[in-house]
């Protein structure tokens, strides 16, 4: 551990005190399904509605985040946070011309998901779960890396994006499924269930364990009381999923079928925020490097992003006096 | 090959509805599982494979054939009641709530003392003499239905929410003001309704009930 980490690992704090804010992460497995969009929108109609929201760029590597907000790069990002130790995260976060919302940018060359070291993911982790804000909405980056699952984890809101192409929904599946598996190993250490895992599932075919709740309920049989402990840590994850750029109302349908499959496969909540149009508006708004919400906001997509934004804040609807 | 996780979960479960839900819920959650796990779903690309979601086809019409009908619905319910109990013998470690919680139960109906009986909206002293009596009656009319109504101890309010039949038409039915009800039809419609809740032969009422209306009416 070099000097750096010592110093400014702070993970020890995380989990004995409450996060200072609603976190909010947004994954999904693969690129261009609308990650960057849903999590903007998102942040954009949280911070309208007068919640202090700040909207971080995950996407290290490749994070490109500023330009939904019609803005540039930034001065400062996580870039010069992790690479600067005597920065703070408050000296990160840059104000942007929207009320209300403040944005963490990503952008950078010498940092990606997969180079960012153990203490420096700590660090940032921390500072994403003590930063004082109504919402922190985290950006993550395309793919299941550990480290884009370990903030994924962190978040007590998950939701996933995935479009009705089977390749998006096949790479989103894979994606809550890494992160299930990721949770349960790390819970498995936790409640020292030694290597039960690991033998349950080595010997999956014989047992018929086929599906993650099939392996948790197998536990329950084999631990009952740990098993339960198990299945009571692995409710804290709850996917809410929202469908993008469906085409058509048979693509909308999708939804509900997609919740029910993933409610009996994981055998943890799944829930569906909602379902987004496919609208030529979204790239047309970004070539303008403007938000689609402030370029369009007579848009079925606004409509659509309100209701998905009201799962999170429900503040109830001004009514029209007339 | 059996799927665990599945074959240990209820019906309710397995439909995803809460025990206490409604017939037309169950109804919905049905058709939704039933696209969910059509052999064309997209959703189930890499979740499922074809044989897999073939049999959860198979249990979620299994559910829906009890849980859809009232009568196989309420013996599964009591079924499962009875399975709970089962379930807290000692060689399973106290049961936590998550445990209960998992497991739907039906609160069982408190049995009522000797000598009463309930309706839908009340409970009453049966009086054994009457019960005789109403059982004799083949001519319904307004006097009759509104001693039947106090006798089973429902107040006018109670017949009005649950008909949603309006009170004025519900006076006018009880004091046989032909002229105040609607047409023969939806004074027919009424008199069922309420015959239902009174628990009395529906057809044998309404028709005598309409005999007089229609004689009222020529």
């Amino acid at each position: 551990m070099t000097k750096t980490e010592q110093q400014f690992d702070f993970s020890y704090l995380r989990g004995q005190r409450e996060p200072q804010s609603v976190l909010i992460a947004v994954g999904g497995g693969k690129g261009g399904v609308g990650k960057s969009f849903v999590s903007s929108s998102l942040a954009l109609l949280l911070a309208h509605r007068g919640f202090d929201t700040v909207l971080v760029d995950l996407d290290l590597g490749s994070a490109n985040l500023h330009t939904y907000l019609g803005q540039g790069p930034t001065q400062k990002g996580i870039n010069e946070y992790l690479l600067q130790p005597e920065l703070k995260f408050q000296d990160v976060i840059s104000p942007t011309p929207f009320p209300h919302l403040r944005f963490v940018s990503g952008a950078s060359e010498q940092l990606n998901v997969s180079t960012l070291q153990e203490g420096q993911k700590g660090r940032l982790m921390s500072a994403l779960y003590n930063t004082p804000a109504d919402f922190i909405v985290l950006d993550l980056s395309a793919g299941a890396h550990d480290t884009t699952l370990d903030f994924f984890l962190m978040a007590s809101r998950q939701v996933i994006v995935m479009t009705p192409e089977p390749s998006s929904m096949e790479n989103a599946y894979g994606f809550m499924k890494a992160a299930f598996y990721r949770k349960l190993k790390r819970h498995e250490k936790q409640l020292r269930l030694g290597g039960l895992l690991g033998q349950l599932m080595a010997k999956r075919q014989e047992l018929g364990i086929r599906t993650p709740a099939d392996l948790l309920q197998m536990v329950l049989l084999k631990e009952p009381e740990r098993g339960l402990q198990l299945k009571k840590v692995m409710r804290d994850l709850s996917f809410e999923i929202v469908l993008n750029q469906a085409r058509s109302q048979n693509d909308a349908n999708l939804g509900p079928s997609i919740k029910t499959v993933c409610n009996k496969y994981f055998g943890v909540s799944a829930n569906l925020l909602g379902s987004l149009d496919y609208d030529n508006a979204v790239w047309q708004a970004l070539r303008k490097r403007r938000p689609v919400l402030l370029e369009y906001p007579h848009s079925r997509l606004y409509t659509q992003l309100t209701t998905i934004s009201r799962q999170f804040a429900n503040v109830p609807f001004k009514r029209a006096v007339v | 090959m059996k799927n665990l996780a599945i074959h240990s979960q209820s019906y309710y479960d397995i439909l995803e509805v809460s025990p206490q839900a409604p017939p037309q819920e169950i109804h919905r959650a049905y058709q939704r599982a039933r696209l969910a796990y059509s052999p064309d779903s997209p959703a189930l690309y890499t979740m499922f494979t074809p044989e897999e979601a073939k049999e959860l086809l198979r249990l979620v019409e299994e559910a829906y054939t009890v849980l859809g009908h009232p009568e196989r619905r309420k013996a599964y319910d009591d079924q499962l009641a009875r399975e709970q109990t089962l379930n807290e013998l000692p060689d399973f470690p106290e049961p936590s709530p998550e445990m209960l919680e998992s497991q739907p139960v039906t609160p069982p109906k408190k049995d009522l003392p000797e000598g009463y009986a309930r309706t839908r909206l009340s409970t009453y002293l049966v009086d054994p003499q009457f019960e005789q009596e109403l059982r004799q009656i083949r001519d319904f009319n307004g006097a009759v239905l509104k001693r039947v109504r106090e006798y089973k101890k429902i107040s006018l309010d109670q017949l009005c929410d649950e008909t949603r039949i309006g009170r004025p038409y519900m006076t006018a039915l009880e004091v046989d003001d032909y002229e105040a009800l609607p047409a023969a039809v939806f004074t027919r419609g009424f008199v069922v309704q309420v015959a239902r809740i009174f628990g009395l032969d529906e057809k044998i009422v309404a028709d005598s009930y309409m005999k007089n209306f229609k004689k009222y009416k020529n």
